[in-house]
């Protein structure tokens, strides 16, 4: 066995009312690739950090070989600025007082190209499509030859052309004899490509395999520990006509959406399957009527109601600093039975809040503490469950399981298949194509504003999916 | 007539001066992230700076040195104020107006025995022309600056992404303190320049929102230091044709004509709302 690259050892971490990361030990070796997974809260990304050297723990030791590098999941690059003056931000190479451009642009092609990367220094970052800038971020790490890296949900905004490219990228590296830690959701990508992947549960590592000996399905007991909840079985329904989309053009630039013709019936998951920016957050803003559109969008019955599940939960759905209880009255102010004269009926909230802690099986001490103390996997299940509590005709669910756990994902699609079961037209916009597979009735593929594909469930080609959504016919 | 060209050329060049190291000063520290609302009194606290320095030494080029340092010591204030104690930049700013303009009416009164207007003092004469000339190299300089050496390269990440800057491993607070810092000492010489150039005393008030114009001039200039002294020149023409036609055009008031400047300023705003892009994280604490 050769000698680890980054040895972990007793590693404590606490903030005030919770215990982070608790006696956790890890080696990473040369040429490993190791997964760190977890539920949401689970100590990962403090783990990493730590690792990193970013924040210090209060106890336990942290021993690495060489340089440690950190690519985040929000990659922290400038967007006006060139690509080579990303990659050698602090570090740029001199002739007296000014930058040598000419010796920047040519270290950035070496490394790139070492490393098996395409990529044109002189682009600027905002102009490059996600997986491309974060070909960016990683070359600035690499640029620093790291003995260890760790990379944090690198692949959660990439297609899956641009994951197997990544991988195969991570994979030169790990060959070259860099160690390196992935902190991922995507237990398949863990099957796929790791080596060995530790399991993180309250802080703690509880379990430790050989990814080769193990499966997707024991990952995940070792996650929650326990049995997953299973989603709700799909019962069948008799469609009817809901939600109607003709001719729908709105948005501008290259996010804009363009003839768009969609039905979505009562009783049917209809999935859009596309890359990230290729007009789907456009058109989930026009049928949520957040945006001035041309063409119709037309419900079949008078008044239907809509419930929505925005894709940035922070931005779009929770106020952070608001309660629990708060939170689930807004923009359900107006409804009838949350209100009591010119003043809002807190009581009938605070009922409404609890009916959706126990759907949801929300996590929190008390209604009343800011959503913003909550893990992402409760604030989504409270985003969920206040889409979901006036039984709408029509939810509009983007990316509903984003950055969340697997015990919260399947509830969260759970609830999703049991409003269609219940007569909900459902569209759900997922930049994971295994969550449409899994859930939709229909599936309609986006790319660059328009629908290039449709297939019912009875027919699904995966490989055709996937084509379409890369722009190849 | 061409007397007339030759004196209003020269005098927009002498109005447009202090606006340039102003708006100089605002493009630093708007590149860096922090919107500098203090311009206008770290302009005030300079000139004020300059004329004690030159009564007491009877030397105004260290007047003018002296302007430099209190209009550095007034950014340095809001660059610690706005990072450390993230104070909201535009409250910050307006303090140290508040400050700079009440400091130095109070100075007036505790040096000169009288409110309102300082003593004359020894002024620049003739030698102002070098400080004309220095406005516009220094525009160059920092444009070369902030396009080419490692420094610029570093202001720039710190206004657009300061979370980027810090991941390179440079402290984006520290760098916003010593930037605002520099654009302070900017201002303050544009004010010295007012009160020991183009005057010889300082007097309340004297900046009539200059500071303004010149955030103004950044704006329009599409925070490039030469686009911003291309603004400021075309404010200095404005302030310059108020004299130039002073008596010439009998239907204007002379208070309509003073007032040219910032309706040039507001209507040139106006006109390019929307349509520049300020640095992403400007004006957002760290």
């Amino acid at each position: 066995m050769p000698e680890p690259a980054l040895v972990l050892r007793g590693i404590r971490k606490a903030y005030p009312g919770v215990v982070a990361v608790d006696d956790a030990h890890l080696e990473l070796y040369p040429g490993e690739i190791h997964a760190l997974v977890g539920e949401n809260g689970a100590g990962k990304s403090t783990l990493s950090a730590i690792a990193y050297g970013e924040t210090r723990a209060d106890a336990g030791t942290v021993r690495a070989s060489g340089t440690v590098g950190l690519v985040h999941q929000h990659f922290e690059l400038v967007g006006r600025l060139r690509v080579w003056e990303n990659v050698l931000l602090g570090r740029e190479p001199r002739r007296g007082w000014r930058i040598d451009e000419a010796a920047a642009r040519s270290r950035v092609l070496a490394v790139a190209e070492r490393n098996g990367l395409a990529i044109d220094p002189n682009a600027f970052v905002e102009t490059l499509p996600i997986g491309v800038q974060q070909r960016v971020e990683l070359l600035r790490e690499l640029d620093r030859e790291p003995a260890v890296l760790l990379l944090d949900e690198p692949t959660a905004a990439l297609a899956p052309a641009e994951i197997a490219s990544f991988f195969a990228t991570v994979q030169g590296l790990a060959a070259r004899g860099a160690a390196i830690m992935i902190v991922t959701h995507k237990l398949q990508e863990v099957i796929a490509y790791a080596t060995r992947v530790s399991v993180m549960r309250h802080g703690r590592i509880v379990a430790q395999m050989e990814t080769a000996a193990t499966s997707v399905d024991e990952i995940a007991r070792a996650m929650v520990g326990g049995e997953l909840p299973s989603v709700a079985a799909r019962a069948a329904t008799q469609p009817t006509p809901c939600l109607s989309v003709r001719a729908l053009r709105a948005g501008s630039g290259e996010t804009s959406v363009e003839d768009i013709a969609l039905d979505v019936r009562a009783g049917e998951i209809v999935g859009i399957a596309g890359v990230e920016g290729n007009g789907q957050t456009t058109l989930a803003d026009a049928i949520a009527g957040m945006i001035p559109y041309d063409g119709t969008i037309s419900f079949a019955n008078e008044g239907a109601q809509i419930g929505v599940i925005p894709q940035d939960r922070h931005r779009e759905a929770l106020v952070m600093p608001w309660s629990i209880v708060e939170n689930v009255m807004l923009g359900r102010q107006h409804r009838p039975e949350l209100r009591r004269g010119a003043t809002l009926d807190r009581a009938h909230a605070r009922a409404d809040a609890q009916r959706i802690q126990e759907r949801f099986d929300v996590r929190a001490a008390t209604l009343d503490v800011p959503v913003r103390t909550l893990s992402g996997g409760n604030q989504q299940k409270i985003v969920v469950g206040r889409a979901l509590i006036d039984d709408p005709n029509v939810v509009l669910a983007y990316n509903p399981t984003r950055g969340i756990d697997v015990g919260a994902a399947a509830l969260v699609q759970s609830r999703l298949m049991q409003a269609r079961n219940d007569g909900a037209a459902v569209l759900l916009i997922s930049f994971e194509l295994d969550e449409i597979l899994a859930l939709a009735d229909r599936i309609a593929v986006m790319y660059r504003g328009r629908i290039v594909g449709e297939f019912e469930r009875t027919n699904v080609d995966r490989g055709a999916i996937g084509r379409l959504m890369a722009g190849l016919s | 007539m061409a007397v007339l060209l030759i004196s209003l050329v020269a005098l927009t060049l002498i109005k447009a001066t202090p606006l340039i190291y102003a708006a100089l000063g605002g493009v630093i520290s708007e590149r860096s992230g922090v919107i500098n609302i203090g311009l206008e009194g770290m302009m005030a606290i300079g000139a004020f700076a300059a004329v004690v320095i030159s009564y007491y030494t009877r030397e105004p080029a260290l007047g003018i040195l002296a302007g430099i340092g209190a209009g550095a010591l007034g950014g340095y204030v809001l660059g610690i104020a706005a990072t450390r104690f993230k104070v909201d930049q535009i409250v910050a700013g307006t303090g140290i107006n508040l400050i700079c303009a009440g400091g130095a009416a109070y100075g007036l009164v505790l040096i000169y025995n009288q409110p309102g207007a300082s003593a004359q003092v020894p002024a620049l004469g003739r030698e102002y022309w070098v400080l004309v000339a220095l406005a516009f190299v220094a525009a160059a300089a920092l444009h070369w600056l902030l396009a080419r050496t490692p420094w610029g390269l570093r202001i720039r990440a710190c206004g657009e992404n300061p979370a980027a800057l810090a991941s390179a491993g440079i402290d984006p607070l520290a760098m916003r303190v010593y930037a605002v810092t520099l654009s302070g000492a900017l201002a303050g010489l544009g004010g010295a320049f007012l009160s020991l150039g183009e005057l010889n005393l300082y007097s309340d008030g004297m900046t009539a929102g200059r500071g303004f114009i010149a955030l103004a001039a950044v704006i329009f200039g599409r925070w490039n230091p030469l686009g911003a002294t291309f603004a400021c020149i075309a404010f200095g023409l404005f302030e310059a044709l108020q004299y130039v036609l002073q008596g010439r055009i009998a239907w204007l008031p002379a208070d309509a004509m003073q007032a040219l400047p910032y309706i040039a300023a507001l209507v040139a705003l106006a006109g390019i709302t929307g349509k520049v892009r300020a640095p992403a994280a400007d004006g957002v604490p760290y």
